[in-house]
C-alpha cells in the first residue's frame, strides 16, 4: 500500500527558524502595548463605527450580494468574498475617516514610544 | 530612541498605516463573513428592496448635491425627496362654519382672526351686527354687549369691505374702545 503523503512530510518550518533567539523589533512591542493597553479594540470599534455611519458597509455588503448572486449561493466561501471586497473596501475609505483614524495611532504611538 | 527625526517621522507614518491597514482587513474580513453567513443561511430574501432603497437614497444624494435645484426659498415649486411638489399656500377650499364663506385653507387662519373676533374689526362687526340701526342706543354698551352676540353671523360680511361710514361712526365712538 502507498504510504500516505502526509506522512513524508518536510518538518515544520517553525522548528527551524526560531531557534536562534531574536528581539523583538521596535513595531512588535508596539503592536503588543496596542492590543494590551485595549487601545487596537477602541480604534477597531472607532472604525467600523465610522464605516457603517458612511455607508461603506453598505457598499460592501452590495458588492458581496451582486457576486453571491453572480456565483450561485452555495459555492461562495469567505475566502473568495474577502478577496472580491478587499481592493475595493481599502480604497473606498473616507479620507476624513481614515484622517481621523491615522491621528489617533499617530498620538497612540507617540504615547507609547515614550 | 536614538533615531534621527525625519526618519522617525517616516517610519512613524509607515507604522500608523500598517496599524491602519491591520484594522481595516480585520473588519473587512467581519463584513465578508457576515455576508457570507447571511448568503448560505438565505437570510437575504429582502435583496430587491435594498437595491431599490440603495438605488433612491444614491439618487436623492445627487439631487442634493446639484446646486441647479430648486431649494426651500426658490418659488413655488419646491421639490421634496419623493419628487412630489406641494403648492406653498394649501389650495383645498372649504366653507367657513362661521360667516359660511368659502375659504382657503392656508386663508383659514387669519380669516378666523378676523370672522371670529381677534381683531378691532371683528369684535365692532359684532356690535354693529346687534345695534343695527340704534346706532346711539347701544354706542356706550356696545363693549358689554358684545359677548352676548359673539355668534352674530347675519351682518358680518359687510364689514369686510371696510365700510367708510362705519368708520366714521368708530371714531367717535373711541372712548369705549380700548
Amino acid at each position: 500500500m502507498k504510504p500516505k503523503s502526509s506522512v513524508n512530510r518536510p518538518p515544520t518550518p517553525d522548528v527551524v527558524e526560531n531557534l536562534p533567539e531574536r528581539e523583538p523589533t521596535f513595531q512588535e512591542l508596539i503592536n503588543i502595548k496596542f492590543i494590551e493597553t485595549g487601545e487596537k479594540e477602541r480604534l477597531m470599534e472607532l472604525l467600523r463605527e465610522r464605516l457603517v455611519d458612511c455607508g461603506w458597509k453598505d457598499e460592501m455588503k452590495a458588492l458581496c450580494r451582486a457576486f453571491v448572486k453572480k456565483k450561485g449561493r452555495d459555492n461562495v466561501t469567505v475566502d473568495e468574498l474577502v478577496h472580491v471586497i478587499t481592493p475595493k473596501g481599502r480604497a473606498s475609505v473616507p479620507d476624513s475617516v481614515k484622517a481621523e483614524l491615522l491621528q489617533r495611532i499617530r498620538t497612540f504611538l507617540v504615547s507609547a514610544a515614550l | 530612541m536614538s533615531v534621527p527625526n525625519e526618519e522617525n517621522l517616516s517610519s512613524q507614518s509607515q507604522l500608523s498605516s500598517h496599524f491602519f491597514l491591520d484594522l481595516l482587513d480585520s473588519i473587512i474580513v467581519d463584513v465578508a463573513s457576515e455576508c457570507h453567513r447571511i448568503a448560505k443561511l438565505g437570510l437575504d430574501a429582502n435583496l430587491e428592496e435594498e437595491d431599490e432603497e440603495l438605488k433612491l437614497s444614491a439618487q436623492a444624494r445627487v439631487r442634493m448635491a446639484d446646486p441647479g435645484n430648486s431649494n426651500e426659498t426658490n418659488g413655488k415649486y419646491v421639490v421634496d425627496i419623493f419628487g412630489q411638489t406641494h403648492p406653498s399656500v394649501a389650495n383645498e377650499i372649504f366653507e367657513c362654519m362661521n360667516c359660511s364663506r368659502s375659504i382657503m385653507a392656508g386663508k383659514f387662519a387669519p380669516h378666523l382672526e378676523k370672522c371670529m373676533g381677534k381683531g378691532r374689526k371683528a369684535r365692532l362687526k359684532v356690535t354693529r351686527s346687534s345695534s343695527g340701526a340704534q346706532n346711539r342706543n347701544s354706542r356706550g354698551s356696545s363693549v358689554s354687549t358684545y359677548s352676548n352676540h359673539s355668534s352674530n353671523n347675519s351682518s358680518v360680511n359687510r364689514l369686510t369691505n371696510g365700510n367708510p361710514s362705519f368708520a366714521g361712526e368708530e371714531h367717535s365712538n373711541g372712548a369705549s374702545q380700548p
